[in-house]
């Protein structure tokens, strides 16, 4: 159970302090400022102990969230809880920054009404959440609002509510991955994943009944199976499809899919919830697209220059753009000047960050693109030699490295007269870099 | 920030609220009560509004009520009078005909935390536990809980639990998960909520319906039962397979330790659980929230401990990235070294020899003790091997055990550098070519120890020492490399030379345990090359006799003096100890931990804290309960600066001033223990870990100590094993006691009887016992 609750700006002020149990003091609130937040060192743990007393935080641009408990606690579910809470409050109000905590400052003590009492974690879903949360305030509640609260708590299924309405039932599903990439300077690959998500926006009237299919390599052979039992076609099958099938290391669903279905026939079958939320989340590691290459030279002449080139290439489909590239080549410390040539985008050397940022709008698949620069060093008389850290990456490009796709969202409602044609579907894939580095 | 001058701003918030202009205005009224709340949320005392907010309650606006309630909360402890005000406007919306303001209201006044209040509470509380919208309900039920807490520890109503127990089976999930935890607080005393057959089954028919905080919560309950029938057992196995692979890493890690648990008796199925939650574990470790990531990290940990290769085919996911936090890599680092094995040696080493250069000089000196596989606890003291083994080998055993009491796991000789010697010291060798101060420092620390477990290396080593006295400048790495020319001096050719210099700059060396190791070095240096040291070492001594201020050091040095005197074959004797103890890290590892030893402790705070640093937190935790005179706020006491080893101090000395006087030598007859035995009742039931073999003779000592007097008991090794123990305090207040051990259980049953029911010295008399009992078991392992 959580004791109390704080929110703090970077400077260590109070912007939320809400207390649910009694051997939570104030001086809690001040101890997390002064031992954490003003400490001079690094941040050590996301877990501190300060008489006793555990501090879990995370933070958020630069707000400090932190859950107090006395008690022995899982640490995994207070950091999740935080992390929920987080969620709760970007869906109302965006992000989260110190200007938009100050503003939504009545809104959050009632959420943190409604989502913990007693320091128990009590109904979080946003959707559901609404219900009972008066945002703007002074709205008096109609007697089918009443009437619905008491049916959303009492209905079966826990995450939607029955009775909803749209004139057009529409779909939207984005596919959203993140690539991670740990290289080598020779170019091998240390460790690579992808972690991705498939994040659905529904608008669809009455109880609907979706099943969800993807180019999941266990699915496909069984399917396979099923079809031709000799194995020679299906080989044939594979090799003329290419890569076709993806293996998945592992995922997880949320509530309202069918665990059961899934074990058995491997097929993804739910109810889902009003709006949007979070339908899957996976991993994979094997056969990743890994959509760019950087490929560095650094060379060291004499004690006073340094000339780096950076080339990076894109590997993907050459209809398809890649956007908002950056490429960030930390220089030393004691860099005095440096003359950057780039060929495409824009290239800047920012003495503050210790790195040339490389800015490119766009790029196509299956383009080479190269930077060169000379980096000139003070003379200094520190032994200590230059680190090197990695030149990192970030980009987006509109399709999934992981290599899935979405096959068939089937929508079925029997009560209702809609069919499947009549839901409008959107598919939208989008890979970005998580942690995408290249030693130099 | 108006943390000064708060005065003015009551005043002036007070005047505003009430001017009558301002009521008639709902969003001008509101901008004001906000602005309470604001001073409130920074810390200033507002409590001189009270009176004009209980009036702002009293209005139709839900936002307003909410926040009045809000302030009311926090501020009826200390005007209890008039927040009695309030319970009229918080009683009739308690009968709102809205559900949402029945609950807003109900939750309220069930947070007002002051004396008196039940007695208003109780009704609309069992009103609400029948109330047909199952928000109120939800509150209702968890206001039990809290009305409880607002009486002390006074008797249970019995009639509300068996009232909670019934709604276990309510149609609303939350409100189940509620009870449980309301119930679970009210018969704390009692053990906690009672979860028998058909509540288990029930919970876990339900399970599918809950929300992930639901979930975790029942999983957690759930460990308390005791399946009848291996076939049940396997059934509820079944059941809960897919929470193995839940979205939530909280439930996964809930699921995984119930598993744990319920197949105690089964280590193939433990086994097999921690093979498919490698998966969701390896996810959560390489997930992007990275709390979570550090939470999954130190569970890795302690899976190893009792697997090691669990996760060596992995290896390389817990390459640490150049943007992750620091406290992700230090975790990374110590999960790389428990991985190596023969294959990944070469990328692992290779890998931390990356890290050993890293700009935080934090991290690459954790990368260079990583490749020296000396597991340091991170919050200990560095006391190291070659403190201890200065003065004679008998003694070596004994500060053995002095040091590691203090700083339990100082090493975990499984590292890497004691099968791959060679690797490691090459790697070590090509650091010091840095001439970095951090890192010379720290990599000849590393040889000491090093030297010490493995003697193989001692050749390479001694090679690689000259140089390297330039780039050290700490204490520590002072010591280390003076130690090492003192003991392999005769491989070192320049050593004299090097123990010249400091020689020459002792008047301005700034640690004495620089010093003391100096004059030992020397001496042993001077045992193996006379010719090149007598006239230093003379210098020396006469330098620690007549100048030095430190007394320890000069005890040393007249110490030494007068050994020389006695003759040069005595200073051998003494001296001349072995320079190496390849078994002693062996000695120290009991190999593979058992999975039942940590089982419980999984997905909890222990495996984040470490061991050694949560049993100090709730060792100082259980004296704080024991004790009745402590305010249950005085850890955060309204002035005094929060430090924490002012509290630790105060709060550890309050056992022995506090309740608990046990008399000495009361010895009963086994007659009359018998007779009282069967009268009483049992008061306390308890059940330790304990496993393997110990001497029974051990415990009774033990136990003399502590004034419990051993009755009876069973011969060692025997089945159920059983002693029975009595012990009296000055009050005269009678202790009777039974341990029981189970054939094949690794848990110790014990059941307290006491005379007079008072639960204070209760507490007090059990930590006495578990504290004994506790250190039996450490002995022992």
């Amino acid at each position: 159970m959580i004791g109390g609750l704080f929110i703090y700006n970077h400077k260590g002020e109070v912007l939320i302090s809400r207390v649910y149990r009694d051997d939570i003091g104030r001086n809690a609130v001040d101890a997390f400022r002064v031992n954490v937040i003003h400490a001079r060192q690094q941040v050590r743990s996301p877990v501190t102990n300060i008489a006793r007393t555990s501090f879990f935080h995370v933070k958020r641009s630069n707000i400090w969230l932190a859950a107090v408990t006395k008690q022995n606690v899982n640490a995994a579910m207070v950091f999740e809880f935080l992390y929920k809470m987080c969620d709760v409050m970007a869906a109302y109000f965006g992000k989260i920054s110190e200007e938009n905590i100050k503003n939504n400052f009545v809104l959050i003590y009632e959420l943190l009404d409604e989502i913990l009492d007693f320091g128990y974690p009590q109904n979080s879903e946003t959707g559901a959440l609404k219900t009972f949360i008066t945002q703007q305030g002074i709205k008096s509640q109609t007697k089918e609002e009443q009437s619905q609260i008491t049916s959303q708590v009492t209905g079966q299924i826990g995450w939607r509510r029955e009775g909803i309405k749209y004139r057009r039932n529409e779909l939207f599903l984005d596919v959203l991955e993140s690539v991670n990439l740990l290289m080598s300077p020779q170019g091998q690959v240390l460790s690579a994943h992808v972690s991705g998500r498939v994040v659905m926006k529904s608008y669809l009237s009455g109880m609907p009944e979706c099943k969800f299919g993807m180019n999941d390599k266990i699915v496909i052979e069984k399917q396979g199976k099923g079809t031709a039992d000799e194995t020679s076609k299906r080989c044939l099958r594979q090799e003329s499809c290419g890569k076709q099938s993806i293996a998945i290391d592992d995922c997880t669903f949320h509530q309202c899919v069918r665990l059961s279905k899934f074990d058995s026939e491997r097929s993804i079958s739910f109810i889902p919830p009003d709006g949007e939320f979070e339908l899957m989340r996976y991993r994979t590691t094997k056969d990743i697209i890994l959509p760019f290459r950087v490929i560095p030279l650094v060379r060291e002449v004499g004690r006073t220059k340094l000339e780096v080139k950076v080339v990076i290439k894109s590997n993907f489909k050459p209809s398809l753009l890649a956007q908002k590239i950056e490429v960030r080549i930390p220089t030393p410390l004691n860099t005095s000047g440096v003359q950057v040539i780039c060929m495409k985008g824009k290239a800047k050397y920012k003495a503050s960050e210790n790195a040339i940022v490389w800015k490119i709008k766009r790029m196509a698949g299956m383009k080479e693109s190269q930077i060169s620069a000379e980096i000139e060093l003070l003379p200094t008389n520190d032994k200590k030699k230059w680190a090197r850290p990695p030149i990192s990456m970030n980009f987006e490009v509109p399709f999934a490295p992981s290599g899935l796709k979405v096959r068939y969202l089937k929508v079925f409602e029997p009560k209702l007269n809609y069919s499947d044609h009549d839901v409008i579907k959107w598919v939208r894939y989008i890979g970005r870099s998580g942690i995408y580095e290249t030693r130099c | 920030m108006p943390y000064l001058g708060s005065e003015d701003v009551v005043k002036e918030l007070k005047k505003a609220l009430c001017n009558p202009h301002i009521q008639a205005d709902r969003l001008r009224y509101r901008n004001v009560i906000q602005r309470v709340i604001r001073y409130m949320t920074q810390g200033l005392d507002m409590s001189g509004v009270f009176m004009e907010m209980v009036k702002a309650s009293a209005t139709v606006d839900i936002v307003q009520k909410k926040l009045v309630y809000l302030y009311m909360c926090t501020y009826a402890p200390l005007k209890p009078d008039l927040a009695l005000l309030a319970i009229n406007t918080l009683c009739k919306d308690c009968s709102d005909p809205n559900p949402m303001v029945r609950g807003l209201a109900l939750r309220s006044m069930c947070s007002l935390r002051m004396p008196g209040v039940q007695e208003y509470i109780q009704q609309p509380i069992l009103n609400g536990l029948r109330d047909k919208a199952s928000y109120v309900r939800r509150v209702a039920v968890l206001g039990c809980a809290k009305m409880h807490n607002l009486h002390g520890d006074s008797e249970v109503d019995g009639a509300l639990v068996n009232e909670l127990y019934s709604l276990l089976r309510d149609q609303d999930p939350i409100v189940v998960v509620n009870c449980l935890r309301s119930l679970e607080e009210i018969l704390k005393q009692e053990g906690g909520v009672v979860i028998n057959k058909p509540i288990a089954h029930h919970l876990l028919n339900r399970m599918s319906k809950l929300d992930q905080w639901g979930q975790a919560e029942v999983l957690n309950f759930l460990l308390r039962y005791q399946p009848r029938s291996e076939e049940e057992l396997f059934d509820i196995l079944n059941l809960l397979d897919s929470f193995l692979k839940s979205s939530s890493p909280g439930v996964v890690m809930g699921a995984t330790k119930l598993f744990l648990i319920l197949a105690k008796m089964f280590p193939h199925v433990q086994t097999d659980v921690l093979v498919r939650v490698k998966g969701p574990l390896l996810a959560a470790c390489s997930s992007e929230s990275r709390e979570l990531c550090f939470v999954a990290l130190c569970h890795v940990r302690q899976i190893l401990h009792s697997l090691p290769g669990h996760f060596s085919s992995h290896y390389k996911k817990f390459f640490c990235s150049y943007s992750e936090p620091h406290y992700i890599k230090l975790q990374k680092v110590e999960v790389l070294c428990e991985l190596v094995n023969d294959e990944n040696v070469q990328q692992v080493l290779e890998e931390l020899r990356g890290y050993c250069t890293d700009v935080s000089a934090d991290f690459a000196q954790a990368a260079i003790f990583a490749i020296g596989a000396e597991k340091r606890e991170q919050r200990g003291d560095k006391k190291s091997l070659g403190d201890c083994c200065q003065v004679s080998p008998t003694k070596i055993l004994h500060c053995r055990c002095a040091a590691t009491k203090r700083v339990p796991h100082i090493w975990l000789p499984c590292g890497i550098a004691r099968t791959y010697t060679d690797q490691c010291v090459q790697i070590l060798t090509e650091l010091l070519g840095l001439r970095q101060e951090h890192i010379t420092t720290v990599v000849v620390q590393t040889f000491r120890d090093l030297v010490w477990l493995c003697p193989q290396c001692t050749e390479a080593v001694c090679q690689a020492l000259p140089g390297c006295e330039e780039n050290i400048q700490d204490s520590e790495g002072k010591q280390a490399l003076i130690w090492l020319l003192g003991v392999h001096g005769e491989r070192i050719p320049n050593a004299p030379y090097v123990l010249e210099d400091f020689v020459e700059n002792v008047k301005s060396e700034t640690f004495p345990a620089v010093k003391m190791e100096l004059l030992t070095a020397l001496l042993r240096l001077f045992l193996s090359r006379p010719a090149e040291c007598q006239d230093m070492l003379g210098r020396l001594l006469y330098y620690c006799i007549e100048e030095e201020k430190d007394m320890a050091v000069r005890d040393r040095g007249l110490f030494y003096y007068r050994l020389l005197l006695v003759g040069i074959d005595e200073v051998k004797r003494i001296l001349c100890s072995p320079k190496s103890d390849p078994t002693l890290g062996l000695l120290e590892d009991p190999a593979e931990r058992p999975v039942n030893s940590w089982a419980s402790d999984f997905n909890t705070l222990v495996p984040v804290y470490g061991k050694a640093h949560w049993a100090t937190i709730s060792k100082c935790q259980g004296a704080e309960r024991c004790d009745p005179e402590l305010p249950k706020t005085s850890s955060f006491a309204a002035s005094g600066p929060l430090i924490p080893e002012e509290n630790k101090e105060r709060v550890q000395e309050l056992p022995d001033s506090g309740a608990l006087m046990l008399v000495p030598n009361r010895q009963l007859t086994a007659d009359y223990f018998e007779k009282t035995w069967l009268s009483l009742k049992v008061a306390h039931q308890q059940v330790l870990p304990w496993r393997g073999e110990f001497h029974p003779d051990t415990l009774q000592m033990a136990l003399q100590v502590v004034n419990i007097q051993t009755i009876a008991m069973s011969r060692a090794g025997s089945r159920p094993w059983k002693a029975y123990l009595s012990a009296q305090d000055d009050t005269g207040c009678l202790f009777l006691t039974e341990l029981l051990l189970e054939p094949g259980n690794s848990e110790m049953q014990i059941s307290v009887k006491q005379n007079e029911a008072r639960t204070e010295t209760l507490n007090s008399f059990i930590s006495v016992l578990e504290t004994v009992i506790g250190t039996i078991e450490e002995i022992k392992s």
